[in-house]
């Protein structure tokens, strides 16, 4: 089941076009990866699911981007409500300097989402069981959040991400600055998590998106060259550029 | 005559550097050079200007003492006092120099002529001393370069030596400064009580005023009060951050959060213009438009205003503090990382929310420090205090009543006529101590905490 249907999709940054006439299908709880060379469009693609290219000033995007049939790249949309349902995890972990608990109540605190105080603490502590982090901070909830490790900081991050419950979940890199230990671990988690949620995933690495993703898309030049099954791009794609691509012939 | 010798030496080693990398060029012809072609320049310049340079500064130093011991050793048989001596050698020197107008001894013309003799040959000496140094270290350095020495190390070191001597001079300066304030203070508070001082409601120097002898000692112990003084320093203050601290942090925020790019590049330095007006122009401001306007206004509304208010004064000084609080509050603000505020939109936050919630916590060390700075400016601020709020020290909580600060009264202290060693003017000096000591204070919390901030996020 399609749950975000984009269609002739372009973004400009200034006079410079960046993408050109994407469209896709991202299907309702399956991790959907987007690869290609660095520059290729494919983190643009990801920021116009959740409107973080208007924070760009000189970002302009056309085309239409429908998620359950709400148009997303519409003036009228209220943008806070849209980033409510699709969370975003970065390429570097960005905990806020507060408290690790401060962190994940952040989301439900500014959405009014949680109504005492047990509802809030049940809420953060679920989030981090999602994210697998309760076991390590469950005794320092009030410890600073930028003082855990890398990897640690990025299942925060993803535990503040899901704690408003989005329907998306988009990830920007979320392992590149990570190291394979923590990495392996946050593929784990986006394993369990796309039994509830969407999620759309941008990578360098061609293993991740084999390992973690059902589709895969690649971009090249701010083109979608090919979008697929993870299993027919990996092993038998259309087109001579993906195929060069995979093989490490470019890239 | 001075300043020709030390043209012709800077001109000189202008000239030696030239030479100095044109001989290296011709060296570089037979052999390998030790050094790029310009420090041999740098060597045989840097030998050229300091020794001569140094004995220049020495002999400029010392001579006018040397040349005093010779001229007075005549008149040590006639009992004098240092005062008298000196008077005697201020004669001469004006009549030496034929500025002097009173009556001509025989005893005074022969000192003068002895005068202009012992100059005349101070001077040739000091010439011929300084071109003999100068043909001694320049030939000295130029057999070095033909000999192809190693060049870097030496100017390296020199250099290093420069700069040295630049920093010691600066510290120095500072230590100066201080031991001076502290020894006057230490003579002051000989005279009166550091308690009288420190917990003294009642500043009323001119009091102690006394035509002869030492003033009365009972008078001594009600003058020198410091409270009413420390009190207005820190009311005026007060409301000079009343002022500062709201405009100033909003006007941050806009600028660092909401403003566009084309209004911060115009907006931030108009408002840091603010910065560059010279203190006096806000003193008459204050005086001529501000205290007059604030007393109007309360008068309407039946309240009584003097016309040198606190309020007028510490209004005007917070408009004056705005522009640090306002520029160093937005610099802390836009060096948040902007993946923080990217955290914060992609949660949904709005852009108030994300201020107030993610970027105004992460700035604030940086935001306390900037306001930290701004008190101790506001502190040792004189000039609007002098013009807009009164000499009078009283120890009063009224806005509307005048006050007097700590700077204020220094400079009803030391202008007109003063007399050393009189407490009326020492305590100047006090109060100028505990004024540096509590700016001190306000400067060092603020650095640490604008540090612990930079350890936060670099």
């Amino acid at each position: 089941m399609s749950k975000i249907k984009a269609e002739n999709v372009n973004v400009y940054y200034g006079s410079k076009q960046a993408l050109f006439d994407v469209s896709i299908d991202i299907a309702e709880k399956e991790v959907t990866a987007l690869i290609g060379p660095s520059g290729c469009g494919k983190s643009t693609f990801l920021r116009c699911l959740n409107r973080m290219n208007d924070v760009i000033d000189i970002c302009r995007v056309e085309g239409s981007i429908k998620m359950d049939n709400l148009e997303l790249n519409s003036r009228k949309l209220d943008v806070v409500r849209l980033r409510e349902n699709v969370g975003m995890v970065f390429q570097k972990p960005n905990p806020f300097p507060k408290t690790i608990y401060e962190n994940v109540a952040y989301g439900p605190t500014i959405h009014g989402i949680a109504q005492s105080k047990e509802e809030m603490d049940q809420i953060v502590e679920t989030s981090l069981k999602k994210a697998a982090l309760w076991n390590e901070v469950k005794d320092r909830l009030d410890e600073i959040g930028t003082g855990l490790s890398g990897g640690q900081q990025q299942r925060l991050c993803i535990a503040r991400a899901i704690s408003v419950s989005p329907e998306v979940i988009l990830m920007d890199e979320p392992c590149s600055a990570l190291d394979p230990i923590a990495t392996a671990q946050i593929e784990e988690l986006i394993d369990d998590l796309k039994k509830e949620v969407t999620i759309v995933i941008v990578t360098h690495s061609m293993s991740q998106a084999a390992r973690v993703s059902q589709k895969t898309g690649f971009f090249h030049l701010g083109k979608l060259i090919e979008f697929g099954s993870t299993d027919k791009i990996f092993k038998n794609p259309d087109k001579q550029q993906t195929q060069d691509y995979i093989t490490g012939r470019f890239g | 005559m001075n300043l020709i010798l030390v043209t012709f030496i800077i001109l000189l080693a202008f000239t030696s550097y030239y030479f100095g990398r044109k001989k290296a060029l011709v060296i570089q012809s037979s052999q390998r050079l030790t050094a790029l072609p310009k420090f041999y320049g740098y060597y045989l310049a840097a030998w050229c200007a300091a020794p001569a340079l140094i004995i220049f500064a020495l002999w400029s130093v010392f001579e006018p003492s040397i040349v005093k011991t010779f001229i007075l050793q005549d008149y040590t048989d006639q009992n004098l006092t240092k005062n008298e001596l000196q008077l005697i050698y201020t004669k001469v020197k004006a009549l030496a120099a034929g500025t002097y107008t009173g009556n001509i001894t025989n005893f005074l013309d022969e000192s003068a002529n002895k005068y202009i003799q012992l100059k005349g040959i101070a001077n040739s000496a000091k010439v011929a001393i300084i071109l003999a140094i100068l043909i001694f270290s320049l030939s000295f350095a130029y057999r070095s370069v033909q000999k192809n020495d190693r060049m870097r190390e030496p100017v390296e070191i020199f250099l290093k030596w420069v700069l040295f001597v630049a920093s010691l001079g600066a510290v120095l300066v500072t230590i100066g400064i201080v031991f001076s304030l502290l020894f006057e203070a230490i003579r002051f508070f000989q005279a009166v009580k550091i308690f009288d001082f420190i917990f003294g409601t009642h500043w009323y120097p001119a009091k102690t005023f006394v035509r002869d002898g030492q003033p009365d000692p009972e008078l001594m112990k009600d003058a020198f009060g410091a409270v009413p003084l420390f009190a207005g320093t820190f009311f005026i203050a007060f409301i000079a951050m009343c002022v500062a601290i709201p405009i100033g942090l909003l006007s941050g925020i806009y600028l660092s959060e909401y403003a566009g790019r084309g209004v911060r590049k115009y907006a931030k330095p108009i408002i840091e213009i603010l910065a560059g007006i010279p203190t006096v122009v806000y003193g008459f401001f204050a005086a001529l438009t501000v205290g007059p306007f604030v007393k109007e206004i309360g008068n309407a509304m039946g309240l009584e205003v003097s016309a040198e208010s606190a309020l007028a004064a510490g209004a005007v000084m917070g408009v004056m503090i705005i522009p640090f609080i306002s520029s160093l509050s937005d610099d802390v603000m836009t060096a948040v990382p902007q993946n923080l505020r990217d955290g914060s939109y992609a949660m949904g936050a709005t852009k108030s929310e994300t201020v107030k919630k993610v970027i105004f916590p992460a700035a604030l060390p940086g935001i306390v420090g900037s306001i930290l700075l701004a008190v101790s400016r506001a502190v040792g601020e004189t000039m609007i205090v002098v013009m807009a709020s009164g000499l009078a020290a009283n120890l009063t909580m009224n806005p509307l009543e005048s006050t007097s600060t700590i700077t204020a009264q220094i400079v009803v202290i030391l202008i007109g006529d003063q007399q050393f060693g009189d407490p009326k003017t020492q305590s100047a000096f006090a109060l100028g101590i505990s004024l540096f000591i509590v700016t001190l204070l306000l400067n060092v919390i603020a650095l640490s905490v604008v540090k612990k901030y930079r350890e936060k996020y670099e």
